[in-house]
């Protein structure tokens, strides 16, 4: 579960200053589909960041599963990260010098799983997400809906509680956007994995079970409902 | 680990030609090196067999007092009786030959010679029967023959001859004085010209009969020096090596001939030494060069390579990667351009040096006019120095990833939030 209690973050970008998060508080349970929406500057990714953490807010607490990560130090943080966290990325951020085979087993070796394990899970992801055949291609000889498929399996891999998303369909068009954010839904569904996006694609907010709305740092609205 | 040296080695050649660039800037720096360590080591090894072979021997015997006025090459300081000497030297297995060296004034006149002139000089009275024993004079005479016992004939050297415009036949006068200092006039004629591999004797070397000097100068038997040669490791076997000997000689002589003192190569050439010190030191520096070389382009293409990879880092920093593995990985890679470098550097670096094994560089341009110190006349030749490939190499190893370090650890200090938006 993550629990997010009045969390503000205020940073400096040349001589303004940002106020981002203005006193957010919220709680997100296992399984959850959720999307943080909002204009831009509302707040979106710092919030994303906070959860994924990425980032310490100047005042308030995040919890994941107990886990306090606003009085946990860098190395901690990272171990989190490691263990408990996938992440998918707008530019995909594979490596290129690796198959996509690779880009989706080199979590799998950070967290020293056996090599026969580590085919054998990486292999069947891959065909879950509907890259088989493509193991080997290195990500400039994939689409980007291909692309971001490997950058599902990869924040998959660990079988992690919580994947968050960072406007995983920006780079994507409409029809391979959907079909990304359908896979999601039914890894999460299938895995019970929770899933956080931070988005302002109309169609991800309306293949989420929860929508919660950013505004000037601060939840403006929040609805769940059913897809 | 397995995976990170995986990337490393795929990054290493993600810009293969960036890649080469440095490795092959590194291995030009090592290149150099390795040519440079076995020019200047050659030079050195070359110079110190040539010193013996032809100026100093290994071990020379002087009278006690001698040493202090060697300059001026004193004809009252000598070894009065040196046969006991040479015959306590050879019972030691130890090759001995006696000289009288001596100074004076050299005068030549127009016909033969091209124009009248007189020169100071530094003569040397050899025994023709036993100096080959010691020094290796005999095996580089070009005109004429070698001296004999008795007769009035001098070797001179061949850059001597060639600014004389003399040539075998012509006089030769050397005005001097005897033992008890009176005037001597000692009309030779030369009888032959020694083209050595040590310059000091090609540019003024005169050598006369050691009977005939002994005539001319009323020596009576006097010698002012018993030279020897030495077998075992004379020229690289060290100063400790070369003080113990003479040592050794010196206790076992004092007992034939007291007040004598015996003298290694390395005191009797210890200007020359100090000098090759100050010239081996310039070794050190193009290490040095090698290092900045090594850095400055390992530095410019990690630098390159985190920049570019800024994201990428960012994402591996997200999904848990620890700092000590991002660095492991950078410096993995460092590594191998290192190691690249290295092995083309030390390829490269064996071809120069055969190169001046085998064929070396012509020297004697720069030597016939130009006194640099070493005693090499001619052919300047390298020597293999397996060392100066391991020590360069290594460096260019240690350094690359030493240096990647630092884009790196400027790289791991932005946040990961910041660094994700590249």
């Amino acid at each position: 579960m993550i629990e997010i209690t009045n969390v503000h973050r205020r940073y400096q970008t040349g001589e303004t200053f940002v106020h981002a998060l203005r006193g957010v508080s919220l709680t997100i349970e296992p399984g959850e589909f959720t999307a943080i929406a909002g204009p831009s500057g509302s707040g979106k990714t710092t919030l994303l960041n906070m959860i994924g953490a990425l980032d310490q807010p100047d005042e308030g607490t995040v919890h994941i599963d107990g886990t306090d990560l606003t009085s946990a130090n860098a190395k901690e943080r990272a171990r989190f990260r490691r263990r408990s966290l996938g992440f998918v990325f707008q530019n995909f951020n594979l490596i290129p010098v690796l198959s996509a085979y690779e880009n989706v087993a080199f979590v799998l070796s950070l967290l020293d799983v056996e090599e026969d394990e580590v085919r054998r899970r990486t292999m069947e992801l891959l065909e879950e997400v509907g890259l088989k055949g493509m193991e080997d291609r290195r990500p400039l000889k994939l689409s980007g809906g291909q692309q971001q498929r490997v950058a599902v399996a990869r924040a998959l891999i660990k079988q992690p509680a919580i994947v968050l998303a960072d406007e995983p369909t920006a780079n994507l068009d409409s029809e391979t956007g959907a079909a990304i954010l359908e896979l999601m839904r039914q890894l999460n569904e299938r895995h019970g994995t929770t899933f956080v996006f931070c988005t302002h694609d109309g169609m991800v907010m309306d293949k989420s079970r929860r929508l919660i709305y950013l505004r000037d740092g601060m939840v403006s609205d929040e609805e769940r409902r059913a897809v | 680990m397995k995976f990170l040296l995986k990337l490393a080695v795929r990054n290493l050649f993600r810009h293969g030609r960036r890649t080469l660039i440095t490795a092959i800037a590194i291995a030009a720096g090592l290149s150099i090196y390795i040519f440079m360590d076995s020019m200047l080591l050659g030079m050195e090894l070359e110079s110190q067999r040539n010193l013996v072979w032809y100026e100093t021997s290994a071990a020379r015997v002087h009278e006690q007092g001698y040493w202090a006025e060697r300059t001026t090459h004193p004809l009252d300081v000598v070894i009065e009786t040196p046969e006991p000497l040479v015959a306590a030297l050879s019972q030691r297995g130890i090759a001995g030959a006696p000289r009288t060296v001596f100074s004076g004034e050299l005068v030549v006149f127009q016909d033969p010679y091209p124009e009248d002139g007189s020169a100071r000089i530094t003569a040397y009275a050899i025994d023709p029967m036993r100096d080959d024993d010691v020094f290796r004079l005999k095996e580089t005479i070009v005109a004429g023959r070698y001296v004999k016992p008795g007769e009035a004939g001098a070797v001179i050297g061949s850059w001597l001859a060639e600014d004389l415009g003399a040539d075998v036949g012509y006089p030769l006068t050397i005005v001097t004085r005897t033992r008890q200092g009176y005037y001597q006039t000692v009309d030779l004629e030369i009888v032959g010209i020694a083209r050595t591999p040590n310059p000091v004797i090609n540019r003024g070397g005169i050598f006369l009969p050691l009977d005939t000097a002994d005539r001319y100068l009323q020596m009576e038997g006097a010698v002012t020096e018993i030279n020897m040669q030495l077998s075992g490791p004379v020229v690289t076997g060290g100063e400790r090596y070369m003080r113990e000997r003479t040592q050794e000689i010196e206790t076992a002589l004092a007992s034939v001939v007291p007040n004598i003192v015996v003298f290694s190569w390395r005191d009797m050439a210890a200007d020359y030494l100090a000098l090759a010190e100050v010239k081996k030191s310039a070794s050190g520096i193009i290490l040095f060069l090698v290092f900045i070389i090594a850095a400055v382009g390992v530095s410019n293409t990690m630098l390159m390579s985190v920049y570019e990879r800024t994201q990428e880092l960012a994402m591996l920093r997200a999904m848990g990667m620890s700092s000590r593995e991002i660095r492991i990985t950078f410096a993995a890679e460092a590594t191998g351009i290192g190691i690249l470098g290295a092995l083309f550097g030390a390829a490269l670096g064996a071809v120069l040096a055969a190169f001046l094994v085998y064929i070396g560089i012509d020297m004697g341009w720069m030597m016939r006019d130009m006194d640099i110190g070493y005693r090499i006349a001619q052919q300047m030749r390298g020597t293999w120095h397996p060392a100066a490939f391991f020590q360069g190499g290594l460096l260019a190893i240690v350094v690359a990833p030493l240096i990647a370090l630092v884009p790196v650890r400027r790289a791991l200090k932005m946040e990961v939030s910041d660094a994700l938006r590249g």
